[in-house]
């Protein structure tokens, strides 16, 4: 592990964005993939660490208007905990409770599990699925500016975003749920908790009289990036969930991810429990 | 075989005052609660002024020469006081083969060989020194295939070994091609077993050094200190005399600390070199990388049996998979014979392994030395054998199950066996009959999760095994003028609780509460020998003679107080710190004053005491026969699993135990011995793989060798099953490996009668259930 030469610990978004903004930095936030991928040395430190713990403005959950947002150091556990977000995304919750162990759940925090952009990240699916933006921050002629792009752009590959070296990833908005709205989350793991997904899978939408509208699939752990299925959710928009649209969607999902072989698990498997793992999902949502 | 005794040999006879025993009870470790609150001071903790730390250079080349090593660039960082190679070492091979030399010079056989060591001021400069180290290959062809390695002009690892064969054991009893013309039914499989590791919480570690007369101290973790000494000995050029081993208290050994490593005289020689103590301690990926495996192993058994569910004969031929060098577990043919010829009644049986050399990681002793491997099959077998006969797996046991007193054909004397009633309890507790059936009947009901439930017993060495010359323990009793007790015995305590069941067996002998007992257990220059912790010795050896040793203290003792209290000696007892009568329980005297008058008077004496205990086992003959315990321990376990057929995973529901333990002394000890041991065997079933490809460690950190957590660990009904030993330590028997041996067998066993699938290989992680379901269109 290399030792980085500054370590700045800015007290506002303004602050962290103008440390950003002279380039050569290190986001810290949770820690919990940045550490480990320090001391393994597949990280290096560059020359700035900014600790960015001590904003506040990055702790809020707040409503407004249509939106939710979540700022990007809630940590895991507050998903977990926090009411306001249990009743209004109860899916959140329900990953939460499969997401690495109580003391990481503690430290991780929502936007460093993004911006980590691992292909198995544990809330990347269940984000994905509730059409979440990320709003990022940057000092641009010499004032703050902020951005939001849909969260299903900003991974671009393994360990890779739309996130730029100057910004700031600040938060995550969600347009709040409409009335009936299904969101269920599945990880398969070889244990129920502290594991790293062989793959996960969102499903969101407007349950009604056993169909979805404004159905959202997502994966992750089985393509470069975590993933909406699309033709997946097309079959599946508005149809009743019967065993040939249950069929026939598992089988598209199937089509649509692309998993490689690992020491978790081999691509045939991967693309089995893709098809099964959805066929679950819809059943369940069908008898819901 | 022989018939069963013709009388039960007697327990011991029970204590004269009424619920004075500490026999049984519910006893919290002496070790706990340092251990629970983060004060134990364990080797990681520990520097001695002037130390320096270690690093080890090793290869990263799976089979090569070395053409070069160049250290200048390592030598010329700041912080480095000495690099090692091979050429500033005596070139002695460790292990049973003696193929193992402590730094490679010639040529690197596997990822792990050790190169060159750096002795520096820090861990850091250490491990930097290490990487500049240059170390230049000529790439030799490698092999990670074990079956391969014996193929015909395969590339030799070891230029002595022709067919790069380590080891091979054989052995026979009876003559097979006659148990297989009396057999009505025959079943033959290939059970193919993974590499798993020890993953002790406390990881490898030691630290050396030279005192100014010259002798050599070493803090270690080893668990077989007494044997170490000779083996540093030997590969130090010195006097064993000369080489005092402490151990602090130890994270864990499992078995992973039962051979000498690299590692350790590595650090000795650098020590020597350096001049000042030297800390050797593994990273976690080290730990995983460069210390012992579980012994993978492929394995064929072909077994048999009449109509009438008599079991006929067994052939059993394994493949081990030496690795590069050869450590233990290339010697578990021992343990995996004594399974396939004794488990059951079996007149005819024949055994064979080949231990071959390949470029893979070696292994280790582990926790039942074998055992699991040869329980997975020979378990299975009676499962399949008893659905081939039309009889249930209970019944189809019972009916082969050995009766106290026989002898079976390799010459294990079972003098008390509670196989059958350990059948019996597990079934009965567990409804294993009735859920047996209805889990068979409910197999194709169309449901995604299935339910099963399986058996499986297992036999084991519960009484020492005679290995080595001796297997015995010797132990010191020192009384002082306060009434305290100190007990120096050879025994090592690893965390399975044999400080604390040594001082409960004294304390129960001199009737005094366990806050009168010191147990000293941990330095050679004060404890009396003994061969190591292994082989679920240590309670039943160590624990004989600590109570030898009591016995003796106790005698002068009562001898004296007759003596001042003008009494008979038989009419006096010790009890709850006094010397009281027996009739009456009336005190004569405190303890304590009347170990002060006997020591403050005209012929002062002390009460110091000693015993050797060496049990009455013997040494197996060159054909591996022979009564090697003085006794054997037996259990069975009932498993329940559900196994989801869409995602392959497998879950255990519940596991119902009924262990033959001789006697329990501590029942809070033994319960956590078996519950972690029943934990450690499911790990080995369902989540633990060290994942070896083409030679290369996979998943060297926990991320991905997945231990069992807190949320899969399945309810547990533990039954004592209480044959009172008449050798054992107030009529226990050995436990320690006994519970993780037969959980895999169980596992395998439920998961067919779940799915009426029959997976051979471990572990059952949802890929390979998975797989196995798909293949046989069930899934």
């Amino acid at each position: 592990m290399n030792s980085p030469a500054a370590y700045l610990v800015p007290a506002s978004v303004d602050e962290a964005a103008g440390a950003l903004s002279r380039g050569n930095a290190t986001v810290l936030a949770g820690g919990t993939d940045l550490m480990p991928q320090a001391n393994q040395g597949v990280r290096v430190f560059r020359h700035t660490l900014i600790n960015i713990n001590r904003i506040a403005e990055l702790k809020a959950v707040s409503r407004s208007g249509d939106w939710l947002r979540i700022g990007a150091l809630v940590s895991v556990t507050d998903l977990l905990q926090n009411s306001t977000l249990r009743g209004i995304c109860p899916m959140l919750a329900e990953t939460a409770d499969h997401f690495a162990s109580d003391q990481i759940r503690n430290a991780a925090t929502v936007g460093g599990n993004l911006c980590n952009a691992s292909p198995a990240g544990d809330l990347s699916p269940p984000l994905l699925a509730l059409d979440a933006s990320v709003e990022m921050a940057c000092h641009r002629d010499g004032r703050l500016q902020r951005r939001s792009l849909p969260l299903d752009q900003f991974f671009l590959g393994p360990r890779r975003t739309a996130l730029a070296e100057n910004e700031l990833l600040t938060a995550v908005q969600i347009p709040l749920p409409p009335p009936r709205h299904y969101g269920r989350f599945f990880k398969l793991g070889i244990r129920p908790a502290l594991d790293i997904a062989i793959i996960s899978v969102a499903l969101a939408g407007v349950l009604e009289n056993r169909k979805l509208n404004r159905v959202r699939v997502a994966f992750g752990a089985v393509a470069p990036t975590p993933l909406r299925a699309r033709r997946a959710e097309a079959l599946l928009e508005g149809r009743i969930l019967d065993e040939e649209t249950i069929r026939a969607a598992a089988q598209a999902a199937r089509e649509e991810v692309t998993p490689i072989t690992d020491v978790r698990a081999s691509a045939w498997y991967r693309s089995e429990m893709v098809s099964s793992m959805m066929r679950r999902l819809l059943h369940e949502a069908a008898g819901a | 075989m022989r018939g069963p005794d013709p009388e039960p040999v007697a327990g011991p006879a029970p204590r004269t005052i009424e619920g004075a025993s500490l026999i049984g009870q519910r006893i919290s470790k002496l070790d706990a609660p340092d251990k629970a609150s983060g004060r134990a001071r364990y080797i990681h903790d520990l520097n001695l002024p002037g130390q320096l730390h270690a690093k080890i250079r090793r290869s990263d080349r799976l089979h090569a020469r070395i053409v070069s090593i160049d250290t200048s660039r390592a030598a010329a960082l700041p912080g480095v006081h000495v690099i090692l190679t091979a050429q500033d070492i005596p070139q002695r091979g460790l292990g049973v083969n003696k193929d193992n030399p402590a730094l490679k010079g010639e040529k690197v056989r596997s990822l792990r060989d050790e190169i060159a060591a750096v002795a520096a001021e820090t861990p850091e400069i250490a491990a930097a020194a290490a990487r500049l180290i240059e170390v230049q290959y000529e790439d030799l062809p490698a092999i990670t295939d074990a079956a391969a390695a014996r193929a015909p002009g395969a590339p030799l690892l070891h230029d002595n070994k022709p067919g790069n064969l380590a080891l091979t054991f054989d052995y026979e009893h009876g003559d097979v091609a006659l148990g297989e013309r009396e057999s009505d039914f025959v079943v033959e499989d290939t059970f193919r077993l993974h590499y798993v590791t020890h993953c002790c919480m406390g990881v490898s570690g030691m630290i050396a050094e030279f005192q100014p007369n010259g002798r050599l101290l070493l803090y270690s973790n080893t668990q077989v200190p007494f044997l170490h000494k000779r083996e540093f000995a030997e590969i130090l050029e010195m006097d064993p005399g000369d080489i005092r081993i402490i151990q602090p208290p130890i994270g864990g050994g499992f078995g992973s600390k039962l051979d000498i490593y690299p590692f350790e005289p590595i650090c000795v020689f650098l020590a020597r070199a350096a001049r000042r103590p030297v800390k050797l301690v593994y990273t976690r990926e080290e730990e995983f990388i460069a210390s012992p495996t579980r012994q993978p192993v492929i394995l064929t058994l072909r077994s048999g049996c009449r109509k009438d569910g008599t079991l006929t004969f067994r052939t059993c031929t394994t493949l081990h998979d030496n690795g590069a060098y050869t450590s233990w577990g290339a010697t578990t043919p021992f343990v995996m014979m004594q399974t396939i010829s004794s488990l059951y009644r079996l007149p005819h049986c024949r055994y064979h392994t080949d231990a071959v050399y390949t470029n893979n990681p070696y292994a280790g002793s582990f926790r039942g030395y074998g055992n699991l491997q040869a329980t997975f099959a020979v378990e299975q077998h009676m499962d399949r054998l008893a659905e081939a006969a039309g009889m249930d797996p209970l019944s189809f046991r019972l009916k082969n199950a050995q009766d106290p007193g026989e002898t079976s054909l390799a010459g294990l004397h079972f003098r008390t066996c509670g196989l059958k009633d350990c059948l019996r309890t597990a079934a009965e507790r567990s409804e294993f009959p009735v859920r047996h059936r209805r889990a068979a009947a409910a197999r194709n009901d169309g449901s995604r999760v299935k339910r099963g439930v399986g058996m499986a017993s297992m036999l084991h060495v519960g009484g020492g095994a005679k290995i080595y010359p001796s297997d015995g323990c010797g132990t010191i009793l020192k009384l002082d003028d306060f009434g305290r007790v100190t007990v120096m015995t050879g025994a090592s305590e690893i965390g399975q609780g044999s400080e604390t069941v040594i001082a409960q067996l004294v304390c129960e002998e001199l009737g005094l509460p366990m806050s009168a007992v010191t147990v000293v257990n941990n330095d050679t220059d004060i404890t009396p020998w003994d061969v190591g912790v292994h082989a679920s010795r240590t309670t039943f050896i160590a624990g004989n003679a600590a109570i030898g040793a009591a016995r003796l203290a106790r005698e002068k003792i009562l001898r004296a107080a007759a003596r001042l209290a003008k009494s008979d000696v038989d009419s006096l007892d010790l009890h709850a710190g006094n010397i009281i009568r027996k009739n009456d329980g009336e005190i004569v005297m405190p303890f304590a004053k009347l170990l002060r008058a006997l020591h403050f008077s005209e012929q002062a004496d002390l009460v110091m005491t000693s015993f050797y205990y060496e049990p009455p086992s013997k040494h197996q003959d060159k054909t591996f026969k022979g009564d090697v315990s003085a006794a054997y321990a037996w259990a069975t376990q009932v498993i329940e699993v559900e196994v989801d057929t869409d995602t392959g995973m497998v879950r255990l529901l519940k596991v119902t135990a009924a262990h033959d333990v001789g006697r329990v002394l501590n029942r809070l000890g033994i319960e956590g011995q078996i519950e972690g041991g029943i934990v450690m065997g499911q790990g080995y079933a369902v989540t633990e793989d060290l994942v070896i490809e083409n030679g290369v460690c996979r998943n060297p950190a926990f991320r991905d060798y997945k231990l069992v957590t807190a949320p899969e660990i399945p309810e547990m009904d533990i039954s004592f099953i209480e044959t009172m030993d008449g050798e054992g330590p107030q009529g226990a028997k050995g436990v320690g490996e006994a519970p993780a041996i037969c959980v895999a067998a169980a596992v395998a066993n439920a998961i067919y009668n779940a799915t009426g699938v029959r997976i051979c290989a471990l572990p059952y992680t949802p890929e390979r259930v998975y797989r196995a379901l798909h293949a046989a269109g069930a899934g």
